[in-house]
């Protein structure tokens, strides 16, 4: 099993939806959709909001990496509306460049000292919907944060 | 309450039951399946190492991460107690005239009673994570520390919901209470002055704290108020992000059989806020000592700081399953919530729930940090056992009577030649066992006990002349009393077994205790006696090709306690270690010397692995009885789980026995078995004593019984 397999078949297990896209099926795609809050460089996409009490429905954020392991993004989110957007948004979309996708937690660490060694960092492995089982065990999503989550593999980038 | 009275009180309630039952089925596969292609042994004794360190590194560890944090204007506060850590954190709320704080799930503050104290201060902590949340609205305590509401069902929830917020609800629509908490939480993160989190880990390299959740509470608690507060023990400090990474990758594997977390945040410092005047979060770390910092140089209680918190050995732990963690723990749950309340709250507080452990060392083996909690609840039992005292009874039979071979052996024959009134066969299974105990209280009265042998193993061994055999291959077979005095035809059909085989057994020249009921009761002295006597009875090593066992309790502890109890003795100590090494299960030598069997009779078998032979012997003779009789072998669900034995814990604690022999009971009938196979004399005990007393059909047998009745060697 390759990396891209092995990702894929971790974030379906967290209920992640997960979309192994060209650089211009995305561009397509992006044309049909409308997001509450883009962070998308790769595209020069940016569309700002801070996210308040009242949550925001859809974030696209493009991110760091993606972690093969255990079907995880990782997303720099020092910025706060990019924060406040992740945290807040019914529906999570993350763009990740296949070429971002590393095989285990270990190869991202000296991401995460580069980026939380200078004066504030804010970095999140997010891997699937917010969830709880704290009733009864059963588990249910959206207790805090984004009720669904999918991911574009974009495998031009 | 006193404890039994706790104890009683959880095991009526059925929801805590259900709940925990079904928890620790569906933890074991989902966990099993979350390591799934990784070492486990492996990965945990990388965590194990990585925390493995003396005082001196913690701090160097922590003057790191203070430096990180503080070149940038973050406030770093080491708590000397509970209390200094709650007056910090309440005088930064009100220095920011918050009158709320919201706080992500923390054990720390449960350790030191936070909201209690800032409550009393007229200040609001409100708890974000829905466990967390459910119990603060029901003025409750967490009962295990990652799903801490895991005692609740839906309709309590409900109730609870509908008092607090005045509408209806649904009692069985959990999604819709989960609506209600993101509702009812949602405004608190705005309205708060503070956020507070604990930290999973703490990275010294760069001042970065880890925090894993699946909420996403954490992440809204440290990102929308204008102050973040940091509570952590020294203990979760790390080197660097691959050591933090290590821990990571363990940490929900072992906590919920995730893979991984919905959450792992990754923060330092100072991030920006538009809450905040400054434009930039104010951030306060407060370090907390409570105690735990001396025993970083303690030579064993330095291994309970190597906890990371998962949970996972009440997930494992069968007492646990039966009384939960309200009553199994204090503020910290499961094994290393026995361990923590002695090291942090003293043993006054643990002496009692210390007791409560039965020492099967599941938890031992299942924890990802590699700490060896089973020996070091076992230490503090003797620590508060010589302390407080132990059940004066106990302490005068193991004083006058076990501890003395000469006058055990006169009692029990005398008692064997008068229990005559008493003996009665059972019908099931033609046994001879004690009709009625008198006097015996109700809750012990759930197993059959055996009658004591007519004849002791030694008589008999001599008396049938089996001490004549003699031959160039000899094995050393060390009894131990429940084969001496309640089952010498286990102890005979191994003799037999392997004279027939050409090897010849010696056993000790006098029948002793191997020590383990005073060190489960926490009676060193005594322990100490038996050992000895143990030991001055077993002949020199040397001369020996192995030294059999029939109980593994005996041989676990010849191999490890008996080398704790004559540290101060180099003679004994030398021959004790050469005992260890060749303490072997009668299944391991049998495999081991290729002898050969064909099976007589089809009866359908299952087998009971004991606690002691997988974990203080290494072996279970589950794999070498399927591979002789092929398809009359049926696998027992949770083979290796306790059966509630635990020697005189039967007695002590006979209602938590007996749940957990009942779930046994249980999966041998759905095994469809007609034979239970085991190697534990205990077990055989515990086990028969329940199918007899419920009069289920299934025939119990130690290995060398069902070998002597349905094998024949070839």
């Amino acid at each position: 099993m390759n990396d891209l397999e092995r990702f894929i078949e971790k974030s379906e297990l967290v209920g992640s939806e997960n979309l192994v896209l060209s650089n211009d099926e995305f561009s397509m795609l992006l044309k049909k959709e409308r997001f509450d809050y883009v962070d998308v460089p790769s595209f020069n996409l940016k569309k700002d909001v801070r996210a308040g009490e009242e949550g925001i429905g859809t974030a696209l954020v493009e991110v760091d990496y993606g972690i093969a392991e255990t079907g995880t993004v990782v997303l720099d989110s020092c910025e706060e509306n990019k924060r406040l957007a992740t945290c807040l948004a019914e529906k999570l979309l993350v763009v990740m460049p296949l070429s971002k996708l590393v095989s285990t937690l270990n190869h991202v660490a000296d991401f995460l000292e580069e980026r939380t060694s200078d004066k504030g960092g804010y970095v999140a492995f997010i891997t699937g919907a917010s969830r709880t089982a704290d009733i009864e065990r059963v588990l249910t999503v959206g207790v805090h944060g984004p009720k669904e989550m999918t991911v574009y593999i974009l495998n031009d980038l | 309450m006193k404890i039994h009275d706790q104890i009683n009180e959880k095991l009526k309630d059925e929801v805590l039951y259900k709940n925990l039952k079904n928890f620790a089925t569906a933890y074991k596969a989902s966990k099993e399946n979350a390591y799934k292609g990784l070492d486990f042994e492996s990965l945990r004794t990388r965590v194990h190492d990585l925390k493995d360190r003396d005082l001196n590194k913690v701090m160097q560890q922590f003057n790191q991460f203070r430096e990180n944090v503080e070149k940038h204007g973050c406030k770093v506060f080491q708590a000397k107690t509970g209390e200094d850590a709650c007056k910090y954190i309440a005088d930064v709320m009100k220095k920011h005239n918050a009158k709320y704080m919201v706080k992500s799930k923390s054990m720390t503050s449960e350790e030191i009673l936070l909201n209690h104290y800032l409550e009393k201060e007229g200040l609001q902590p409100i708890e974000t994570d829905l466990g967390e949340w459910i119990l603060q609205l029901a003025n409750e305590h967490p009962s295990h520390m990652v799903m801490p509401a895991i005692h609740k069902t839906r309709q309590q929830v409900a109730k609870i919901f509908a008092d607090y917020t005045g509408e209806e609800v649904d009692p069985d629509d959990i999604k819709a209470m989960v609506e209600i908490a993101r509702r009812f939480l949602r405004d608190s993160y705005f309205k708060s002055g503070v956020g507070m989190t604990g930290a999973n880990v703490a990275v010294a390299s760069t001042g970065t704290i880890g925090l894993v959740t699946n909420e996403g509470n954490a992440r809204l608690s440290s990102t929308v108020p204008p102050v973040h507060i940091v509570l952590v023990g020294y203990e979760k400090l790390c080197d660097d992000f691959n050591q933090a990474l290590d821990i990571v990758r363990v940490l929900p594997k072992s906590a919920t059989g995730q893979t991984i977390t919905s959450y792992t945040t990754w923060i330092k410092g100072r991030t920006p806020s538009y809450k905040n005047e400054e434009g930039i979060k104010e951030t306060h770390y407060v370090f907390l000592d409570n105690g735990r910092l001396a025993f970083f140089e303690h030579p064993k209680f330095k291994e309970a700081l190597k906890c990371v918190r998962c949970g996972s050995c009440a997930n494992i732990c069968p007492a646990y399953e039966m009384v939960g963690g309200h009553v199994y723990g204090d503020r910290y749950i499961g094994s290393i919530g026995l361990i923590l309340t002695a090291l942090y709250q003293g043993d006054e507080a643990a002496k009692d729930i210390l007791k409560m452990c039965i020492g099967c060392r599941a938890c031992s083996f299942n924890c990802p940090s590699g700490i060896d909690l089973q020996t070091l609840i076992s230490d503090l039992k003797l620590v508060v056992g010589k302390k407080y005292g132990i059940n004066p009874i106990k302490k005068k039979v193991f004083k006058n009577l076990v501890a003395k071979p000469d006058r055990m052996k006169s009692v029990l024959s005398m008692g064997a030649n008068f229990q005559f009134p008493l003996t009665k066969t059972c019908k099931t299974n033609d046994e001879k066992i004690i009709g009625t105990v008198p006097m015996l209280p109700k809750e012990m009265d759930f197993r059959k006990f055996p009658a004591l042998a007519s004849k002791t193993f030694s008589k008999r061994f001599y008396k049938d002349g089996f001490d004549q055999f003699t031959s160039d291959r000899k094995v050393f077979f060390y009894p131990g009393c429940a084969v001496e005095y309640f089952y010498p035809e286990m102890g005979l059909a191994m003799v037999k077994l392997l004279q027939k085989s050409g090897i010849q057994v010696d056993i000790p020249k006098k029948a002793a205790c191997c020590g383990i009921p005073a060190i489960a009761s926490g009676d060193p002295d005594n322990a100490k006696t038996m050992i000895y006597n143990t030991i001055d009875n077993l002949q020199e090593p040397k001369d020996y090709e192995a030294l059999l066992v029939l109980c593994p309790t005996c041989g676990g502890a010849i191999k490890h306690e008996f080398l704790d109890f004559t540290k101060e003795d180099p003679n004994r100590y030398k021959k004790a270690s050469m005992l260890g090494d060749m303490v072997t299960p009668i299944g391991k030598f049998l495999e081991e010397n290729n002898i050969k069997f064909k099976v007589k009779g089809n009866k359908k078998v299952t087998y009971h692995t004991p606690c002691h032979d997988s974990r203080s012997l290494g072996y279970s003779a589950e794999s070498f009885l399927s591979n002789l009789i092929g398809k009359q072998f049926v696998p027992l669900t949770d083979s290796n789980v306790c059966c509630g034995f635990g020697g005189t814990y039967s007695l002590d604690f006979a209602s938590i026995s007996n749940g957990i022999l009942n779930k046994k009971i249980e999966n041998i009938q759905a095994s469809q078995a007609e034979l239970l196979v085991t190697d534990c004399p205990g077990c055989v005990m515990q086990i028969n004593g329940g199918l007899m007393h419920k009069k289920v059909p299934v025939k119990v047998l130690h290995l060398t019984e069902f070998i002597e009745n349905y094998l024949e060697i070839i």
